[in-house]
């Protein structure tokens, strides 16, 4: 009887039973609930104990030696230089009004450079929280440069209307994967472009190539100038645009009219393919990963990231009509006991106190579904189609004795709620 | 221990916390876990054993402090191993801990709440007649501008006869009264019964207010009732109010984004009313500019009721919760405080009110589509 059996040399694998989820979950959303959402510190260190742990390499388990207390620090201390930034940029557009229309672009590229840094410095906490055979991970490199690669790289996908977006992203993969030590031993990545051009450029061509398109023909049809009167307030519902009829009959209302239809097919479309990209991309990335001989290898099929989604839907459509059923009969109930109208009666009291613990319930199953059903499944699709090649190169990792992330790292992606709590890949 | 616990032996995964290497070992559990392979020879007291959490029957031990693993799936010696390691599992949620930090939590969540209803308004009122008059006058235009496309940019009413009226009405009004900066009355084309002040000594009034009004009095002392607001620096002291507490929620919710904070300062000038203390004091100082210019104190009152009894017809939740029995108050303070009316008063002359009535020219909005609300915003 040995820990690491020679059947499963090589694998990697994930709990197929999830015992105990169900409960860390269900504490999980109560406790946030109740502390005004401070216990989620501890959910979501509790939900990576549990998935690391759960998951097998090459017959040993991981190791996340997280704490909630650390995260929770490390929010408290990102509170603490947000918080006077964000009292500076009240000030400043209260102000001074000319600068208030400003705020909003500098705010949001404010925030996604600290958004790039955050991200960086949350993998490198967690690397460093985890263990596999007693063995440390962490993350070198610099997250400045991490978020300067990210800028231009945005810049250049802006620029070249998102034909740059595969290349990104395998730099930005590169840089992570290259930053990424085993104890001693640094992992490499191979990743180019090129590998994902395909599948990003069907979602490209299917998806969002017709909305360019169409765009690109309203803006030519109308020499790129757009009157400043083309919406309209509704003369009957304040609040809201319309478009102007003065410019029915005109190409800017026939291509409006284009654009409108094509992104009301596409859009949707473009979603749906989204997860045979994602999960294109995750084959190819970590195909592309290896640690010193030892490859990774990645066999994952692209609906194995469609079923998660549709029986997650499909659930959540049998919980409505539930719902629905049981408002319906209580609304019956009100309809036939309350007869007095107007008033709030006992029974109203009632039903409202019945609906309420009711909606609470229905998310707190939501928040069970998403975990069980959502998160799991990703989870074990990526893990268990992947496997080393060459896997005994592994035995050779040595220990590091470099000094362990703080969970400072961290608290900056909370605040600014970038990072979930499991992220699927590497 | 008194009686010597039996032996219990099985073979496991050695690490050395060095390099990922897997030693085969036997494990034998007597007092102490002695853990023996080719070249390991490990000895550990029961109380420096650390367990870190596997899925069972996998089982994982470490000696604490240390990078040692060892890993093995025998179940005997997993039982054994949890009866006898004392200190086997102490994580941050053992002993209380988690209890602790949920009344923490709760204590600290319901002081920044209680901050959030009574401690901001306090500071605001505090804060508000500190800001300089030309801060609040730029601001004021900020919001101004922001008010407006919210209300969904309604055309601006400024017909020359009916304007002229206005300025002098408004002239004569506020002579002798001290107000924080030049007093900015415009008028907007809307289907709503109401008037807006917001800061830097701004007043929007909405033309279906003009319609729904009888009498000048009547708009005259809506009008009036908005200067009180001016005065006091309601305004101000409001969007600092909602400023402050969507922040402090913002806080509590872990969105540091700020798109809260931006959304409460606009809604704020528009949906949340001010306090009952403030529009008392509105209503008092509304009613004695009237007296004073020479109107109808009680035309407020006669108004509110109408607008709120349309808002009752119309069953808007807000109409039927908050403003019907407030409303009745308020009224009755308004008549105590005006007094019996002088017969001869009128605040404006026939033409002046039809040229009033005209500010917003030939297309007047029809009253039949609107969704009338208190004016006492
Ligand atoms: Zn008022």
């Amino acid at each position: 009887m040995s820990g690491a059996p020679l059947s499963r040399k090589g694998v990697i694998a994930f709990d197929r039973q999830t015992k105990g989820l169900t409960g860390i979950v269900v504490k999980g959303f109560l406790l946030s609930l109740i502390t005004f959402g401070i216990y989620r510190f501890w959910y979501i260190t509790n939900l990576r104990r549990y998935f690391w742990s759960r998951t097998v390499v090459a017959g040993s388990p991981g190791e996340y030696t997280g704490r909630g207390k650390e995260l929770f620090l490390g929010f408290l201390v990102a509170l603490a230089i947000l918080v006077p930034v964000y009292l500076v940029l009240f000030a400043i557009s209260f102000a001074v009004p000319s600068l208030a229309a400003l705020a909003g672009p500098i705010s949001f590229i404010f925030l996604f450079f600290l958004g790039q840094y955050a991200v960086y410095r949350g993998r490198r906490y967690r690397a460093s929280r985890t263990l596999w055979r007693g063995i440390r991970l962490s993350q070198d490199g610099s997250a400045i440069t991490y978020v300067g690669l990210a800028l231009g790289w945005w810049l250049l996908t802006i620029v070249t209307l998102g034909i740059a977006f595969p290349w990104m992203r395998a730099s930005l993969e590169r840089y992570r994967i290259n930053h990424t030590l085993i104890g001693e031993s640094r992992m490499a990545s191979t990743a180019t472009g090129g590998m994902i051009v395909k599948p990003w450029l069907l979602l490209y061509v299917v998806g969002l190539g017709p909305l360019l398109i169409s765009v690109l023909a309203f803006l030519i049809a109308n020499k790129f100038s757009i009157p400043s009167d083309m919406m309209i307030p509704d003369p009957h519902k304040p609040g809201q645009l319309i478009f102007n009829p003065v410019y029915a009959g005109t190409p800017l209302a026939r291509y409006g009219t284009v654009v409108g239809i094509v992104s009301a097919i596409f859009i949707p479309l473009a979603v749906l393919l989204f997860p045979y990209y994602r999960a294109r991309e995750t084959r190819a990335f970590m195909n592309a990963a290896a640690l010193g001989a030892s490859r990774l290898h990645s066999s994952l099929r692209a609906r194995q990231f469609y079923w998660p989604y549709i029986i997650y839907f499909l659930t959540l459509i049998g919980f409505f009509v539930v719902f629905a059923i049981v408002v319906g009969i209580a609304m019956v109930i009100v309809a036939s006991g309350g007869g007095d109208g107007g008033t709030f009666s006992g029974m109203h009291w009632l039903i409202l106190l019945l609906i309420v613990p009711l909606y609470l319930a229905m998310l707190l199953a939501f928040a069970v579904l998403a975990v069980r059903i959502i998160t799991v499944r990703l989870w074990r699709a990526v893990t268990d189609s992947t496997t080393f090649e060459n896997v005994e190169a592994l035995d050779a990792v040595l220990a590091s004795s470099r000094r362990t992330a703080s969970g400072l790292n961290e608290g900056l992606a909370d605040a600014l709620d970038v990072g979930g709590a499991i992220e699927i890949g590497f | 221990m008194s009686p010597p616990p039996a032996t219990i032996v099985a073979t496991g995964t050695f690490f050395d916390g060095l390099s990922a290497r897997p030693h085969p070992v036997t494990l034998r559990l007597g007092s102490r876990l002695e853990i023996t392979g080719s070249g390991i020879r490990e000895d550990w007291r029961l109380y420096d054993i650390r367990a870190s959490e596997t899925e069972p029957p996998t089982m994982r031990l470490a000696l604490a402090g240390s990078p040692t693993r060892v890993e093995f799936t025998d179940e005997a010696l997993s039982l054994g191993i949890e009866a006898r390691c004392p200190d086997l599992r102490i994580d941050d949620e053992g002993r209380g801990g988690m209890l602790r930090l949920v009344l923490w939590s709760i204590a600290a969540g319901i002081s920044v709440l209680l901050v959030a209803i009574y401690g901001v308004p306090a500071a605001a009122a505090i804060i508000a007649p500190l800001v300089p008059q030309e801060v609040e006058t730029r601001f004021g235009a900020a919001v101004d501008g922001q008010v407006v496309s919210l209300l969904g940019d309604p055309p601006l009413c400024d017909g020359a006869a009916g304007k002229a009226v206005l300025d002098r009405l408004v002239t004569r009004m506020t002579e002798g009264a001290v107000l924080p900066g030049p007093l900015v009355v415009s008028v907007r084309r809307h289907t709503m019964a109401n008037a807006l002040t917001l800061p830097g000594a701004r007043v929007i009034v909405l033309s279906d207010l003009i319609e729904k009004a009888n009498t000048p009095d009547e708009f005259a002392g809506v009008l009036a009732h908005e200067i009180g607001h001016v005065a006091h620096r309601d305004p101000t002291q409001s969007v600092i109010t909602a400023g402050g507490v969507s922040f402090l929620l913002s806080l509590i919710l872990g969105d540091l984004t700020g798109s809260t904070v931006i959304v409460g300062v606009g809604q704020a000038a528009i949906a949340a009313g001010y306090s009952r203390n403030a529009e008392r004091a509105a209503d008092a100082y509304g009613v004695a500019m009237m007296l004073r210019a020479g109107g109808d104190g009680a035309a407020l009152a006669t108004i509110l009721e109408r607008i709120d009894k349309d808002a009752e017809k119309e069953g808007s939740p807000t109409g039927f919760l908050r403003s019907h029995p407030y409303t009745k108050e308020r009224a009755a303070t308004i008549r105590r405080l005006a007094g019996a009316r002088r017969p001869d008063t009128g605040i404006l002359s026939n033409e002046d009110w039809q040229a009033l009535k005209g500010i917003c020219s030939a297309r007047t909005s029809k009253p039949g589509d609107a969704k009338p609300e208190t004016p006492g915003k």
